[in-house]
């Protein structure tokens, strides 16, 4: 446990130091590291005006929304695997990937329309996405006898359904809106500017410290609804706090960078096969390790065919899937 | 004061009612054992006296105060549930299982303090479960595990202790060892115990009192020996019962229709 805690730490030091220092224009390390230094006051500015406009206004904005975006991600899918005793639970599961694909395809091909700005699909993809997640739970989620199958199972369906209205608006539009949607879909940090961070940061921040704040209670439900309510854990409470964190998080995350896959459901599963069952454990480590994650995955996506781009969902499922194998064929079966 | 007092309690699923206007009080330091066929109610009733189920009607309340003006934790101090299918969460360890017993103690956002950790350590010695501390419970047999889960809700602390068909599945060997300890238990810390349990026999010697569910109603109540005894007790499984002497002891033993049984 604590190697593991050490070690994600490193790794997230390491990340954030490729985040800033590898790209297009060549900037020796030190300078980099020396200017981080000198940001929080121990020595001198190490970089040039134009290295610094580099490193602080194009690559670090980008670097701080993929922490972001690779912690919430991943503290969420571990949340849902928790709550839903379901090991293939991920962020997306109660319908905000769709909810947000639907908003954002409204706002894509409104833009190409002319008829709204480019600032319009982060805010209809968030209001997409919670409204998904919100019509999932008054469906599944609300009544006594509701359990967590009916909650997932309307989820099936509410995702479905605005996926079918999503297609339906695509085979309506242009070959451009089209190609805009899909770009969308498979998630990019490159628009992320300071704004977007000041702006994502808040939710997230909250989000990750009540699912963290959770971990104990999840371990007690790992028992069961009916046997962790007589343990005294208030299990629909927690529940409903749980899902709402997490989503709200992640609807904030989607609307910022779109949809990035299988962070959410890969990261808790590495964590877990590291550090053992026990969701105390397991979310703060995800946190850190699912952020170093996304950054290191988001530096190959920008590096490997520069000055073009691959699809950040591309590499995270390229690089996280063999990953995964290789500790699970090397460690104990997952369990939930 | 009694330490359980169900009060006219009615619980309903659906359209089906499934206990019936049933009141019955528990004694502290008493072994009260529900029994009845299959369908009867058995398991509606306890789970509702540990307040997993709201009756539609009545109320229970645990020493004097009703459950429903409880939260989970509150609850959880007073009354702890061994279930009939308990959920074996792999991965987990015997002694993390046993110490959520612990958590309406210290509560969701508070480690378990050093006197949370004394009442694990003492009640895995009182089982004979310290061998098995580091363990994942997913590898313990089922007697380890119904003795685990035992543990587990004696490690809440509480007065009352419900135990639905907590032999289920065990060797008679096993069998007796689980409901002996139970037994001592309630002798040294004066618990009230409502359980249910399919062993006839089992439920005459190990309860002080039994009390016959049929069809969601009590058809009898009273000390062990008289309700094994009765002759409602056959009419109500619907079949042939001897009572059997055995060394002081009521066995009770089913007889097949229409056979000839000789000395019965």
């Amino acid at each position: 446990m604590g190697i593991v805690a050490v070690g994600t730490v490193i790794a997230l030091a390491a990340a954030i130091i490729c985040g800033l220092v590898i790209g297009p224009t060549s900037i020796p390390t030190w300078r980099v590291v020396g200017d981080i230094f000198a940001h929080v006051g121990i020595g001198h500015d190490t970089l040039t005006s134009t290295q610094s406009t580099v490193v602080w206004t194009l690559r670090a904005p980008r670097m701080v929304i993929g922490l972001l975006a690779g912690s919430m991600l991943a503290v969420a899918g571990g949340s849902y695997q928790g709550v839903f005793r379901n090991p293939l639970a991920d962020p997306y599961l109660l319908g905000v990937a769709s909810g947000a694909g639907l908003g954002a395809t409204f706002a894509i091909i409104d833009i190409s329309h002319g008829n709204v700005t480019p600032t319009w699909t982060p805010l209809l993809a968030f209001v997409g996405a919670l409204g998904a997640v919100t019509v999932t739970w008054l469906i599944g989620g609300r009544s006594m006898r509701a359990n967590t199958a009916t909650l997932i199972l309307a989820g099936v369906a509410v995702a479905s359904l605005l996926t079918s209205a999503q297609t339906f608006l695509l085979q309506q539009s242009s070959a451009e809106s089209i190609t805009l949607v899909y770009l969308w879909l498979l998630g990019t940090l490159s628009n992320a500017g300071w704004s977007t961070v000041w702006l994502v940061m808040p939710y997230v921040i909250v989000c990750i410290i009540i699912c963290v704040g959770a971990g104990r209670a999840l371990d007690v439900m790992s028992v069961g609804e009916e046997e962790s309510r007589s343990l005294g854990v208030p299990v629909r409470r927690v529940r409903f706090v749980v899902i709402a964190a997490s989503s709200l998080g992640t609807a904030a995350i989607v609307s910022a960078v779109g949809l990035i896959g299988f962070v959410g459901i890969i990261v808790p599963h590495i964590v877990r096969l590291l550090v053992g069952t026990s969701y105390r454990r397991i979310l703060p480590i995800s946190v850190v390790f699912g952020a170093a994650f996304l950054v290191f995955a988001d530096t190959i996506a920008r590096t490997v065919i520069a000055p073009s781009e691959l699809p950040l969902g591309v590499v995270t499922a390229l690089v996280g899937a063999p990953v995964f194998v290789i500790i699970l064929s090397l460690r104990r079966p997952v369990a939930v | 004061m009694s330490s359980v007092e169900v009060k006219e309690i009615s619980v309903r699923a659906g359209n089906k009612t499934l206990i019936s206007e049933v009141t019955l009080a528990f004694e502290p330091g008493t072994w009260s054992t529900i029994i009845g066929p299959n369908g009867a109610g058995k398991t509606t009733l306890v789970e509702t006296i540990a307040g997993l189920r709201r009756p539609s009607h009545g109320s229970v309340s645990i020493l004097g105060e009703a459950l429903t003006d409880m939260s989970e934790r509150e609850r959880a101090l007073r009354v702890a549930l061994v279930p009939q299918h308990p959920v074996v969460p792999s991965g987990m360890s015997v002694y993390d299982y046993v110490a959520l017993g612990r958590v309406a103690h210290h509560g969701l956002f508070h480690s378990a303090s050093t006197g949370d950790r004394a009442v694990v350590e003492s009640v895995l010695e009182r089982l004979s479960l310290v061998e098995f501390r580091e363990r994942d419970v997913a590898t313990l047999s089922g007697g380890e595990r119904q003795r685990m889960v035992l543990a587990r809700a004696l490690t809440q602390s509480t007065m009352v202790v419900v135990l639905d068909e907590p032999i289920t599945g065990l060797d008679l060997r096993h069998q007796m060892d689980m409901l002996e300890l139970m037994k001592s238990e309630v002798h040294e810390c004066g618990l009230t115990v409502v359980a249910t349990l399919h062993d006839l026999t089992l439920a005459g010697q190990f309860a002080d009192r039994l009390v016959l569910l049929d069809r969601g109603e009590v058809v009898l109540d009273g000390p062990a020996p008289t309700v094994i005894r009765s002759d409602e007790l056959a009419t109500r499984y619907g079949m042939n019962l001897r009572v059997v002497d055995v060394d002081g002891a009521d066995v009770v033993v089913p007889v097949r229709h229409g056979d000839n049984v000789n000395g019965a």
